[in-house]
């Protein structure tokens, strides 16, 4: 008698859980923006992905907002997982950290993800895609159209993500043209116009003919167009804003990172509990970066016959970035930073933990550099 | 024939005034009512919604009461110095330099656990009243505009605390970004129960409004204040010291922006950041709570809770029904746009008269 009756409650127990499983077959998920979703760059790309996610999904809703300030963060989260009743959440900006750490410890049993973070808890994962790569193979082109050998770069904020981009685009500069120069302008923002078309202005008066950046907006391509100079695209397709003068650029498919976390939070291999060692760093290869003005087109044609040789060396260089093995990398030693001190050494490869804390200017790069190391 | 006859009204009463100002708020939410209907989103849904998350339950009303906290403090504090007709733009920079006094205290000042909090709201006063008084001394000695001077400060106080995150303040913890490292423990301002209100700052905001009220109607400094603020001339002949009454009152007044910094950064944020990111120009929509408090420093506790309300309702509205971040703006425009042009109604009777 019994065993018929522990039988039966193990049955019962089996079916309610499996009427649980099927209840719970919608996934929400709730992202939160840094910047406005019109801008042309970062939190653009991430809501493109954040639809294409929607659309890929038949279970998945999504909600987010835009332009949320660095202290309100927790509370947005707050909001999303008590009124929204979100799943998952999504915090896009390094600065949102510190809220997305302590709602993770508010809410144990939701799944968090930081973009652009370094600190994990067992609910709360990190990722992030990195163009550095892709700005070593716009170095290249620029070495190679520069006439004045002064190429302009607008940069963002002095931080090691941006320096590193920097160095990256100066290690492609200086290998084929060792003479030239990257003058480099802060802006002090992520997204700017104005700011980014003064930068812009003042390097054209510097003498530089070529142009690269890390802002939000197409300013810099529309500024450097209308003076009749190429220009690099960044994050976003902006083969239209000039499709005369922009040579290519920098694009992104957060979509992968974002599908590929939500299917595994769907089925049920992400939990809660085991996301500590969880971190997400899509490159090349991983196919989360792409190189080119727009989506499948690497060099504008355009500017095939002014690159000449470049051309071949830069698709050349992108296949074996492409590899699995990425049989090459632009940081590869021995690199010197301006002062003259070696950083990568002969024959080694710079590691993640290595490109992550970037704070030098490599040799070529001219300009102020905040946090340089004496 | 009815004829329409426009009167002054010498000094309108408190229900006047009370009158036509929810009239002017429910006029704007007629017309923003439209704004919702061209994104499809029925308008009556929309703002059962709006109520319920801010003023509808107990969550709401804590995140109302936490973003008016810093509002309240440079609210009243702009009140005083309008009064004296001191044009005080400056409210965004003082409340910078609080925070960075605040800061200062907090990770290098060295001292004991239990003066921390102590000394950062002390650091966090004399910050602001610090930026607030080289504008007074300028324009007590030399005749220098302040409404350029404390404006310009703002970008002064911006641009030093750039400098100092991304220089000599840059936290080794941060990984290279652009942050000081967090405060310790100690430093962090208590907060009330699972909310994020930073009480002893809310208090501050209390008895800040207590003093200024007692210092304008009890005091000879608040005589003073009102007799520059009618007329400097007048109170030359009276021998009021416009230099002395004007310190005072730029002490206070700058000193309360900079309490407002200081809570920002010990309560919400725990170190200092982009400037941008630690005043959501509450400096500037300062300015607004005092206006609309009409020299009340009473009522700048409803002012401030109103533009509290404001603020999280275009979280709402964002959240909820994924309206651009840019409609909060607008939304904030409007109500605005209608309280100011209601101050005429105010000022002026309109009756119809019956004439033969």
């Amino acid at each position: 008698m019994r065993k018929v009756v522990l039988l039966i409650l193990c049955l019962v127990f089996v079916f309610t859980g499996a009427i649980g499983l099927l209840a719970q077959d919608k996934l929400k998920a709730g992202f939160i923006y840094v910047g406005p979703i019109g801008d042309m760059g970062w939190t653009h790309a991430h809501d493109q992905a954040r639809k294409i996610c929607e659309n890929t999904f038949p279970w998945l809703e999504t909600v987010y907002q835009e332009s949320v300030p660095e202290g309100k963060v927790e509370g947005v989260i707050d909001r999303m997982i008590r009124r929204e009743r979100c799943d998952v959440v999504f915090t896009t900006s390094f600065g949102f950290w510190e809220g997305t750490i302590a709602a993770a410890k508010k809410y144990p049993d939701k799944v968090f993800a930081h973009c652009s973070g370094f600190m994990r808890t067992p609910n709360c994962a990190t990722y992030m895609a990195d163009f550095y790569q892709v700005y070593y193979l716009n170095g290249l082109m620029a070495g190679a159209l520069t006439k004045s050998n002064k190429v302009g770069y607008v940069g963002a904020f002095p931080i090691p993500e941006v320096k590193r981009h920097i160095d990256a685009f100066t290690l492609g500069v200086l290998e084929v043209n060792p003479r030239a120069e990257v003058h480099v302008r802060w802006i002090e923002a992520w997204f700017d116009p104005a700011k980014a078309k003064e930068a812009t202005n003042s390097l054209i008066d510097a003498g530089c003919d070529v142009f690269a950046f890390t802002e939000d907006s197409d300013t810099v391509v529309q500024v450097a167009a209308e003076n009749r100079l190429p220009s690099f695209g960044h994050y976003s397709p902006m083969y239209n804003s000039a499709p005369d003068y922009i040579v290519s650029g920098q694009l992104v498919h957060w979509e992968l990172f974002y599908l590929d976390f939500l299917a595994k939070v769907y089925a049920g291999y992400y939990t809660s509990k085991n996301l500590e060692n969880v971190d997400y760093w899509g490159l090349l290869k991983e196919g989360a970066a792409e190189l080119g003005p727009k989506f499948g087109m690497p060099i504008n044609p355009k500017w095939k016959s002014r690159l000449g040789k470049t051309n071949d060396l830069v698709l050349e260089r992108l296949k074996q970035m492409q590899n699995p093995q990425m049989i090459f990398d632009p940081f590869t030693g021995p690199i010197y930073d301006r002062n003259g001190k070696m950083v990568v050494g002969r024959g080694e490869r710079a590691d993640y933990g290595h490109l992550l804390s970037i704070e030098y200017a490599v040799k070529g790069v001219v300009g102020a550099w905040p946090g340089e190391p004496k | 024939m009815l004829r329409l006859k426009i009167e002054k009204r010498l000094t309108p009463t408190w229900k006047v005034v009370f009158s036509v100002t929810v009239l002017s708020i429910f006029l704007a939410f007629f017309v923003i009512g439209f704004i919702f209907l061209g994104y499809g989103i029925n308008p009556v849904k929309a703002y059962i919604e709006i109520l319920i998350e801010t003023v509808g339950n107990f969550y709401g009303i804590t995140q109302i009461l936490w973003q008016s906290i810093p509002l309240l403090l440079c609210g009243v504090g702009l009140l005083l110095a309008f009064k004296a007709s001191f044009w005080n733009i400056g409210a965004e920079g003082q409340l910078l330099m609080g925070s960075l006094g605040a800061t200062w205290a907090a990770l290098f000042s060295g001292l004991p656990d239990f003066l921390l909090i102590p000394m950062i709201f002390i650091l966090g006063f004399a910050g602001g009243a610090i930026w607030g008084l080289v504008s007074t001394v300028l324009k007590a000695k030399f005749k220098v505009n302040e409404v350029i001077t404390t404006l310009m400060m703002n970008y002064i106080a911006m641009n030093i605390i750039l400098y100092l995150i991304h220089g000599p303040w840059k936290g080794e913890e941060m990984k290279g970004f652009a942050y000081t490292n967090s405060f310790p423990q100690p430093a962090w301002l208590p907060t009330l129960g699972m909310s994020y209100i930073h009480w002893p700052t809310l208090i501050m905001g209390l008895v800040a409004v207590a003093v200024i009220y007692l210092i304008i109607s009890r005091t000879k400094l608040g005589y003073e204040v009102k007799v520059i603020g009618q007329s400097q001339k007048a109170a030359k002949y009276a021998g009021i010291s416009y230099f002395q009454t004007i310190f005072w009152v730029m002490l206070i007044s700058g000193g309360c922006a900079g309490l407002a910094g200081a809570g920002e950064v010990a309560g919400v944020h725990h170190m200092l950041r982009h400037p941008d990111q630690i005043s959501l120009g509450y400096g500037y929509t300062g300015i607004i709570v005092a206006w609309l408090a009409r020299g009340n420093p009473i009522v700048t506790i409803l002012t401030s809770l109103l533009f509290g309300a404001i603020y999280v309702a275009g979280d709402v509205m964002q959240l909820s029904f994924g309206l651009p971040f840019q409609i909060v703006n607008v939304f904030t425009g409007m109500i605005l746009f209608f309280l100011i042009s209601s101050d005429h109604l105010m000022r002026y009777k309109i009756s119809f008269r019956r004439e033969e």
